[in-house]
C-alpha cells in the first residue's frame, strides 16, 4: 500500500469515504507526482488512470480544429479526473493537462471500474459528484457566454486560490488567455484593472492575491455558485464522513 | 397527433433489449408537451425523466441575474432529467419545450429501481449523459468562438435531427432566447441564410430547404456533437 505522503493534503472526494472503504480503495493506489504541463490524456483517446489530486490542478480544455480554446473544467483536490469513467465511457472528451504541479492519487481505469461495480459508497459519491460536474458545466456555459472578461478573471484566480490552498501562484497570460478563451489583450487589461484597484499583484506570471473579498465581489456570482452547487450535493458526505471518524472539522 | 405513438420512438427505449422494454414501459406514460412548457424550473424537485418522442426539449443554464443560455438540446435520441439518476434530487437547469411533441414520463421511483438492477438501461443512460457532457462542453466552446451565422445553422441542424418532417415552429425571439443573444442578431442571420436559399422563414415557421447547405456552412461542432453520440451509443444511432 502507498504511504500518505506528509506533505500532501488530502483529495476531498476521497475523504468522504468512510474508513474501511478508503482503506481498501488506497490499498490499489499509487501515489504520483503531477507536473506543470504534463498532458494528462488527449481528447478521444483512451483514459489510462484516474487522478485524485491532492495538491496541484488538471486543466481541461476544449480546443477547436483553428486551435481556439476554452477550458471547460478544472479540477484540484476537490475532485477527480477521468470521471467519463464513472459514466461507462472509457474516452475523454476533453485534453486534460497539469496547471500547476502537485501529487495526486491514482488508480488504473479497469481497477477503477472494478472498485465501482463493487463500492456502493464510491458509486453514490461520484455520482453526486458528476451531478456537480455537470451543474457547473453548464454554469461555467451561461458564464463564459454573459460576464465580462474581468468578473470571470476574478472567478478563475478565486478558484484557482483554492485549488492551490494559497493566495500566491503562477499562470501565464497566455493561459489565462485560453482558459477564458479570450484574446491575450483582453486578459491583460482585466488584470491590469484588478491590479490597479489593489485586488491582485500580477507580475510576470506570479498571481498574488491581495484583497480575497473585494476580489470575490469584482468576480461574477458564478464563483459563490459553483462552490454552493458543490457543496450541496456532497456537503452531506463530508459531514458523515467526520461522523464515521469521530474527528472534529 | 394522429400517428400513433410507440416508446420505441425514442431511440434510448428502442435500444433496450424486450424483456428490459417490456419492464420498463409497464410505468411509462405518455404525455403531450405543448411549446413553451417548462418540464422543470431549475432548482425544482425532480419527480420524472422524460423520454421524447416528438417533442424537443432545450436545456437552459439561468444565471442569478436572470439570463439564460441553451446548454444542450434533447428529442428523441435521448432523455430529459439525467440529474435524478446522478443522485441529485433537484435540476440545476430549466428545460422548456422547444418544438411541440410527445414524450413518456417515468417516475423517478421506477428509474431507481431499475439502476439497482444495474442492467441496460442503467448502461444506456449513462453513457448518453457522457454524449450530454460533450454537447454541453462543445456548445460552450461555441458560443465563444463561432459566429452567429454558425451557431444558427448548428441549432437549425440538431433540431431538425430530432424533428419529423424538414419545418419548425419557431419564433426568432425564442431563437434568440436559446442561443443567448439579441433578436435583431438572429433577424440578421435568418436574413442570411435566407437569402442563401438554405431555410425560408415565415410568421413562426422556418422550412429547411437545404440541409447540405446548412452542414457546409455550420461550424465543426454539430458534427462534433453527432460523432461522438453516434459512438457512444452505436445502438442508438439512426441511419
Amino acid at each position: 500500500m502507498a504511504s500518505f505522503n506528509q506533505g500532501a493534503g488530502e483529495n476531498r472526494l476521497l475523504a468522504t469515504l468512510a474508513g474501511p472503504h478508503r482503506r481498501r480503495l488506497l490499498a490499489d493506489f499509487d501515489q504520483v507526482e503531477l507536473r506543470s504541463g504534463e498532458v494528462i490524456c488527449i481528447s478521444g483517446e483512451r483514459l489510462k488512470h484516474v487522478y485524485f489530486p491532492t495538491d496541484g490542478i488538471i486543466s481541461l480544455v476544449t480546443t477547436l480544429r483553428d486551435g481556439s480554446r476554452l477550458e471547460v473544467g478544472s479540477i484540484g483536490h476537490e475532485g477527480m479526473q477521468g470521471s467519463s469513467l464513472i459514466l461507462g465511457v472509457n474516452t475523454s472528451a476533453q485534453h486534460a493537462t497539469v496547471q500547476r504541479s502537485g501529487t495526486a492519487w491514482r488508480l488504473g481505469a479497469a481497477m477503477f471500474r472494478r472498485h465501482l461495480g463493487n463500492n456502493i459508497a464510491l458509486r453514490q459519491m461520484l455520482n453526486c459528484y458528476m451531478y456537480v460536474l455537470m451543474g457547473q458545466l453548464a454554469q461555467a456555459t451561461a458564464c463564459s457566454h454573459y460576464h465580462q472578461v474581468r468578473a470571470r478573471l476574478a472567478r478563475r484566480l478565486l478558484m484557482n486560490r483554492d485549488q492551490a490552498r494559497g493566495n500566491q501562484f503562477h499562470v501565464t497570460q497566455e493561459f489565462l488567455a485560453h482558459m477564458l478563451g479570450v484574446r491575450r489583450v483582453g486578459v491583460t487589461n482585466a488584470a491590469n484593472s484588478l491590479r490597479e484597484e489593489g485586488l491582485i499583484d500580477y507580475r510576470r506570471g506570479a498571481v498574488t492575491i491581495l484583497d480575497g473579498p473585494a476580489l470575490e465581489l469584482a468576480s461574477c456570482a458564478c464563483y459563490r455558485g459553483a462552490k454552493d452547487m458543490y457543496e450541496g450535493a456532497l456537503g452531506s458526505l463530508f459531514s458523515t464522513r467526520l461522523r464515521h471518524a469521530g474527528a472534529p472539522a | 397527433m394522429a400517428i400513433a405513438q410507440d416508446p420505441r420512438q425514442n431511440y434510448l427505449l428502442a435500444a433496450l433489449p424486450t424483456e428490459d422494454l417490456e419492464r420498463v414501459r409497464k410505468n411509462l406514460k405518455l404525455v403531450e408537451l405543448p411549446l413553451g412548457e417548462a418540464l422543470y424550473e431549475s432548482g425544482s424537485r425532480q419527480r420524472a425523466v422524460y423520454f421524447p418522442t416528438t417533442a424537443i426539449v432545450s436545456l437552459l443554464h439561468t444565471l442569478a441575474d436572470g439570463s439564460s443560455v441553451e446548454i444542450a438540446v434533447v428529442g428523441n435520441e435521448g432523455v430529459i432529467g439525467v440529474s435524478l439518476f446522478m443522485g441529485g434530487e433537484t435540476t440545476p437547469s430549466r428545460a422548456v419545450v422547444q418544438s411541440a411533441g410527445h414524450a413518456y414520463r417515468w417516475p423517478g421511483k421506477f428509474l431507481k429501481e431499475e439502476f439497482t438492477l444495474g442492467g441496460p438501461m442503467q448502461h444506456l443512460l449513462l453513457r448518453y449523459t457522457q454524449a450530454l457532457l460533450t454537447q454541453m462542453a462543445q456548445t460552450a466552446v461555441c458560443n465563444r468562438h463561432h459566429s452567429l451565422d454558425q451557431q444558427l445553422c448548428r441549432w437549425l441542424l440538431l433540431s431538425l435531427d430530432r424533428l419529423v418532417g424538414n419545418e419548425l415552429v419557431m419564433t426568432q425571439e425564442l431563437i434568440a432566447n436559446m442561443l443567448g443573444v439579441r433578436r435583431e442578431g438572429v433577424t440578421e442571420a435568418a436574413g442570411n441564410l435566407q437569402s442563401a436559399g438554405l431555410i425560408r422563414y415565415s410568421r413562426g415557421r422556418i422550412k429547411v430547404l437545404d440541409r447540405a447547405g446548412l452542414e457546409a456552412r455550420t461550424c465543426e461542432c454539430y458534427s462534433v456533437v453527432k460523432r461522438e453520440f453516434d459512438r457512444l451509443l452505436p445502438a442508438v444511432a439512426r441511419t
